[in-house]
């Protein structure tokens, strides 16, 4: 049973370290917080979710959808809200991202009800693989590898291309950026819009065994804020390492202590961690 | 660009406007509570207040408690012989000169302060004799105690917090089982399916989450298992998960160590669906699952479940597969179908109930005066051909003393009532098979 709970955590912690990957760039690159990360996480469940109920597509074939459609979003925030805030003082972009959160949370809730939905049948789904003791569902399993492709992906576009280098620069130092020919502005739009795509195949992926509702979002970008803090700002490995303690904490503590306290356990974690790694304990 | 901005705030106050919107309230205005309505008013129209979720997280359920009581209005204010109901054969109410009823509905938006200034409103603005309402236990508390302090009666229909009869209030009734209530009926049936079919019932787990709800349907199943150790049963294992759960992989691993015959579960439908898929997952195989009013008796659990839902059991008022053995509830659905294109359902019913028994009341007590109209509530059987028990009577807590539920299973994707026998549509099956084999 224990091998059984730590496998389930270790996929937990990729689903985590994905919708934080998103997340902990915006946060590296441009020091803003985006509460309405969660949001565009459920955008994207709701994207899947609508294509598999009207089109009958599988959610593997509408993640590149929900992706782009993410991203799209994700971009004309930044252009049309989070340009205007960014220069302000901190508290500013934040409220402003709260407020997008709250807006989209409630529309959703208005366009398309507070009913849980479910995808109830895709590639992976109902299907799992037996290992001795352990029973791994498919499409946890199918998470876990997108979000390692993704975060991969995200890690070598940011280390080898020139736009990564770009927003490695900026996340350094805008004003020298600037200097040397950056377009930040173009630079903060792109990183905004990659934040989404990877929270868009999350959602994407997550949609196979997780119920789409308007609230879907909120805790998995409450985890995604710890697991941040964790890894360290902007450090996307950092992301990924911290997801799996998280996933780990999760399943471990719930284990061990009762199920009730499984969250208390991972914001314990959290709390210890700030203290002694104010930085996070991959962060620089 | 400027433009764009101010078109997009404009477009955010505007969204902000008709949500806000919909729960506004009117201005109270303090006016002294006329409780004693002049005989002209009484013999045109009398008005209850209705409370319910009509926007906000239940709203879904809100507006079909609000089609149910519009049922019952108009079968108290028509003529429905077919209907074998004192209230459905004349129009009106007949001991106040065919007086009409109107119910005058409120939304609550899930939110208890609101309900309590709902019912303040309706009882001082609108001026309405009595209160039903308003699905939320949590709503019911404070809106009840309104009517309490005016001294009007109020009638719940399906709040099932057995704390709300425990208050000692003289003006709250309740039509629904409470928790306690639903707890000795899963022993009774555990018990019955012992006895018929060998089923070996023993090892009871609970799987509750962490909010008033569960932590209360647990203490009902500590405490009332005492009472059934001579049974055999034995209380396993007790899993409480958080009220926001983003997975429950681990809680499913600790019910399948414990391996239960029968899991106890206090959910609502997120969490129950998920709970089903991980049970699939592990493959977790009890002989039976029975659940609280919740996630389970939400028709929805079958649409997202499909067949996965097959041979789940939980209480309910109703189910649709009653319908061909009570003819009475069956000319009340289709008048309810056709408002609201759907099945009655449990709680549904459970409020029309509600409505039924207050205007029933009123005509019993031949006047609109509360003194007299509580008295009724409390004195008098209330004839209720819809429910399996038949009646409702309210015990000195304002209780109704006779369950009105029935055992239901999902068998092939419909809600099968199976226990007591004398309702059964379908057997029970006191066995999960394995999943893979469904």
């Amino acid at each position: 049973m224990l091998l059984q709970v730590i496998a389930s955590g270790v996929l937990m912690g990729f689903v985590y370290a994905l919708v934080a990957i998103g997340l902990t760039l915006i946060w590296g690159v441009m020091d803003i917080i985006n509460f309405a990360h969660g949001e565009f996480l459920m955008i994207s469940m709701y994207t899947v979710f609508w294509m598999y109920t009207l089109l009958k597509f599988d959610p593997f074939v509408s993640l590149p959808v929900a992706a782009l459609l993410i991203f799209v979003i994700s971009y004309l925030t930044y252009k049309i809200i989070i340009k205007r805030v960014i220069d302000a003082p901190g508290l500013t972009a934040l409220l402003a991202t709260f407020g997008l959160s709250l807006f989209i949370r409630n529309l959703a809730q208005f366009l398309w009800s507070p009913d849980y939905r479910f995808v109830t049948t895709s590639l992976v789904a109902d299907k799992k693989i037996t290992m001795g003791p352990v029973i791994i569902g498919l499409p946890q399993m199918a998470a876990a590898m997108g979000s390692i492709i993704m975060t991969v992906l995200v890690f070598y576009f940011i280390q080898k291309t020139k736009t990564g280098r770009a927003i490695q620069a900026t996340a350094l130092d805008r004003d020298t950026a600037k200097l040397m020919g950056i377009d930040t502005e173009k630079v903060y739009a792109i990183t905004f819009g990659i934040s989404g795509a990877c929270v868009g195949v999350a959602g994407a992926l997550m949609a196979t065994f997780f119920p789409v509702y308007p609230e879907s979002g909120a805790l998995y970008s409450l985890l995604a804020f710890v697991i941040v803090a964790l890894g360290g700002f902007g450090n996307i490995k950092g992301a990924l390492y911290g997801g799996i303690i998280i996933g780990l904490a999760e399943a471990l503590g719930g284990f061990a202590f009762g199920t009730q306290f499984k969250y208390a356990v991972v914001f314990l974690i959290y709390l210890l961690v700030i203290q002694v790694r104010p930085k996070g304990l991959f962060g620089w | 660009m400027k433009k764009f901005f101010s078109l997009i705030l404009v477009l955010f106050l505007v969204a902000g406007l008709i949500l806000a919107g919909c729960g506004q309230q009117k201005q109270a205005q303090e006016q002294p509570a006329q409780q004693n309505q002049d005989t002209k008013q009484e013999t045109q129209t009398v008005k209850i207040g209705a409370i319910l979720p009509l926007s906000g997280s239940a709203a879904a359920t809100g507006v079909k408690l609000k089609y149910a009581i519009e049922t019952a209005q108009e079968i108290i204010n028509g003529e429905h012989p077919e209907i074998n109901m004192e209230l459905a054969k004349s129009a009106g109410l007949p001991n106040l000169n065919g007086a009409k009823v109107e119910f005058i509905f409120a939304d609550h938006q899930a939110n208890p302060e609101v309900a309590k200034s709902e019912a303040e409103r309706l009882i001082q603005n609108e001026k309405v004799v009595g209160l039903i309402g308003c699905y939320h236990s949590s709503a019911t508390k404070p809106a009840s105690q309104v009517a309490e302090r005016f001294q009007i009666p109020f009638v719940a229909g399906s709040s099932s917090s057995a704390a709300l009869t425990e208050r000692g209030l003289k003006w709250f009734t309740r039509i629904a089982p409470h928790d306690g209530m639903e707890t000795v009926l899963f022993f009774d049936y555990l018990k019955f399916l012992n006895e018929k079919y060998s089923a070996g019932i023993k090892k009871v787990a609970v799987v509750y989450i962490d909010n008033e709800y569960g932590v209360h349907a647990f203490e009902m199943v500590k405490k009332t298992i005492e009472n059934y150790k001579a049974d055999g049963f034995e209380l396993v294992a007790d899993i409480k998960y958080p009220a926001n759960v983003s997975n429950v992989d681990t809680e499913v691993q600790k019910v399948k160590a414990a391996k239960p015959d029968a899991i106890f579960h206090a959910s609502y439908i997120g969490d129950m669906t998920q709970f089903v898929k991980k049970y699939k997952e592990l493959n977790v195989v009890p002989k039976v699952v029975l659940s609280y009013c919740g996630g389970y008796q939400d028709p929805q659990f079958v649409v997202n479940l499909g067949k996965d839902a097959d041979y789940f059991s939980g209480p309910n008022a109703t189910t649709s597969a009653l319908f061909s053995k009570m003819p009475d509830l069956e000319k009340i659905n289709e008048i309810y179908k056709a408002k609201s294109g759907v099945d009655i359902d449990g709680p549904t019913l459970e409020d029309f109930a509600s409505a039924m028994v207050i205007a029933e009341a009123i005509n019993k007590a031949g006047t609109t005066e509360p003194a007299k109209v509580l008295e009724a509530l409390k004195t008098q059987e209330f004839a209720a051909p819809y429910f399996v028990s038949g009646k409702i009577k309210f015990g000195d807590d304002g209780q109704n003393i006779h369950s009105a539920s029935v055992m239901t299973q999902i068998q092939n994707g419909i809600y099968e009532a199976v226990w007591p026998t004398d309702y059964q549509t379908k057997e029970p099956i006191p066995a999960f098979p394995d999943w893979s084999k469904r």
